[in-house]
């Protein structure tokens, strides 16, 4: 008997969403089968790395990455400019630290003219990422979409609580990408999407964040909820859940004990930059073969090491 | 498995304006009720143009071009016995967004519509009947037997037959209703899919009892494994009913705002 390969075949696809504009512009989602499931049909675009950088000096990180940017790292054009030219990304992503209430506070207005100066600068697309407080991220989106204008930058993120600020005016007045954040819930992650189409942003300049987490912090939840997602997208034509996915992995896996207790406190673990990139990779590795379509990642080892893994399942 | 399939029964010849509009082939009634339809949820439209004996190749085709072409080639259910007719709309008809359905197929002398499905890559509705009411499940069942293997002696898969067991009046054959649902069963284990005019189980009862009779007969047929119906998909009550039934057997993903999609 002649052995025939069963294929996989879905209803449904996922949205091809663009981020930023000319000639480094680039393309997200667009697959019909499981993540790097060639041999079923059409992966889409291949998935994108984006690299944070933040709007204040990043004291808190490790001492090897103040060192790689300690030239720059206190101006953060020069510092999206350098990645942009070192290590060349597909995209960036200026994380407003310095905007967080529970720290210096910046205002809108002053995060807005560092978010436009970066975006005039570099010729890859953008993400702005908040503070993770609802209230400040609504008004800070609504600056930022103003003076990005024409950019089509992705908003990370609006949640249940400032949806309507962010989308309106990301998604609406100023046509950037918004990003619909959920935490781990499967049922929250269509919600907020039918709310935001409900408002009027249509689902093709919509992207998601499930929810993420570093590999052994309730890990296997996130896996298992981006998988029915998919499933449901795919298998069940979910209009409503075929929104790429973009998962903040860095945000996760450099803020977890494992990474940053340094040496002299944990001699058993090891040295605390090649552990930070192991998490950092392993972490970021498991998402993309379970679906997402871009991650943010902050060691330049772990970019060049998930770029070869991505060059490799989708040769 | 996949969402239930709701096919919408408006646009049907016993309707005095849908009868006229068909005579003077006038747009709009029919333009009107596919609109009402699908705003209200429905995947499929059935056209009736009832037996049609004279001009129902030119009607059909009428039909299925205007329906179509108005609403971005929703898929449509074609009925009628005219047997002509029927092949006249599936020449003109537009695949684009799923195939066609032919309503119905019988054991009897409507058996020619399951060659005529099979030749022209269609879906059927199969009536579990020959001569009026089947008498019983076994008599049900050996119709259903027999569509199925003339169907599959053709080529025809399968999962294009929609076997339609034969929903009965309430009032008046109150005693058949378990029975239509247990057909459902047995015919949903054979791993074959099912539909069937829901709307005469409440013939005959008072308009503001049919939403209930009705929501409550495809709630109960949906967990035998009814996979889609003809309905009124105007009722509110009944569309609530559907949608809820998908999420509990997981067809679709719950969110809360579920019933506005």
């Amino acid at each position: 008997m002649v052995f025939r390969e069963s294929v996989k075949k879905f209803t449904g696809k996922i949205n091809e969403v663009e981020m930023g504009v000319g000639e480094r512009a680039i393309k997200i989602g667009g697959e019909n089968v499981m993540p790097f499931y060639s041999f079923d049909g059409d992966i889409g675009n291949r998935p994108r790395i984006g690299m944070e950088i933040l709007d204040v000096y990043p004291e808190s990180w490790i001492g090897s990455l103040k060192e790689i940017y300690s030239d720059v790292a206190n101006n953060p054009v020069e510092w999206a400019k350098y990645v942009e030219k070192k290590f060349n990304p597909d995209f960036i992503c200026l994380r407003f630290e310095g905007a967080d209430p529970n720290g210096l506070d910046k205002s809108p207005e002053e995060c807005a003219e560092i978010a436009k100066a970066v975006a005039e600068n570099i010729k890859l697309p953008l993400v702005v990422a908040g503070t993770n407080n609802h209230g400040k991220d609504s008004v800070l989106f609504e600056e930022v979409a103003k003076a990005v204008d024409g950019k089509n930058v992705v908003l990370l993120s609006a949640v249940e609580e400032n949806y309507k600020s962010v989308g309106a005016a990301g998604g609406m007045v100023y046509k950037h990408k918004v990003v619909a954040e959920s935490s781990v819930d499967i049922n929250l992650a269509k919600q907020l999407n039918i709310l935001i189409n409900q408002l009027g942003v249509k689902s093709e300049n919509v992207i998601m964040n499930v929810g993420c987490a570093a590999v052994g912090y309730g890990f296997e939840y996130v896996v298992s909820t981006i998988d029915r997602i998919r499933l449901a997208a795919l298998g069940q034509n979910d209009k409503t859940l075929q929104m790429p996915i973009i998962l903040p992995v860095s945000f996760e896996t450099w803020e977890i004990k494992e990474s940053i207790a340094t040496e002299e406190q944990m001699p058993e673990w090891g040295n605390q930059e090649e552990r930070g990139i192991g998490l950092e990779v392993s972490t970021a590795a498991s998402l993309l073969t379970v679906g997402a379509n871009a991650v943010i990642l902050r060691h330049p080892k772990s970019v060049e090491t998930i770029n070869g893994f991505i060059r490799e399942l989708t040769a | 498995m996949s969402r239930f399939i709701v096919i919408g029964e408006r646009i049907h010849c016993i309707s005095p304006s849908i009868r006229r509009a068909l005579a003077e082939r006038n747009p709009q009634p029919i333009l009107q009720r596919a609109k009402e339809q699908l705003e209200a949820g429905a995947d499929y439209l059935d056209f009736n143009i009832g037996p049609a004996e004279r001009d129902g190749e030119e009607i059909m085709s009428w039909g299925v071009e205007l329906i179509q072409k108005e609403f971005d080639n929703v898929p449509l259910a074609l009925d009628t016995v005219n047997k002509k007719a029927i092949e006249a709309g599936l020449k003109v008809y537009n695949r684009e967004k799923g195939k066609p359905i032919i309503n119905s197929a019988d054991a009897g002398d409507r058996i020619e519509m399951i060659d005529l499905a099979a030749t022209n890559d269609a879906m059927v509705i199969a009536l579990c009947a020959k001569e009026g009411i089947p008498r019983d499940n076994e008599e049900r069942i050996a119709y259903c037997t027999e569509l199925l293997e003339r169907a599959m002696a053709l080529g025809l898969d399968p999962n294009d037959i929609l076997f339609d067991p034969l929903f009965l009046v309430i009032k008046g054959m109150q005693e058949k209703q378990v029975e239509v649902l247990e057909a459902i069963g047995m015919i949903s284990e054979m791993g074959l899919r099912t539909t069937g005019g829901l709307s005469n189980i409440s013939n005959g009862a008072p308009k503001e009892l049919r939403p209930i009779l009705d929501s409550a007969t495809v709630a109960m047929g949906i967990q035998c494994g009814l996979t889609s119906a003809i309905v009124n998909p105007c009722d509110k009550r009944l569309m609530e009913t559907i949608k809820s039934c998908d999420v509990i057997k997981g067809n679709i993903l719950y969110a809360d705002s579920f019933l506005d999609l």
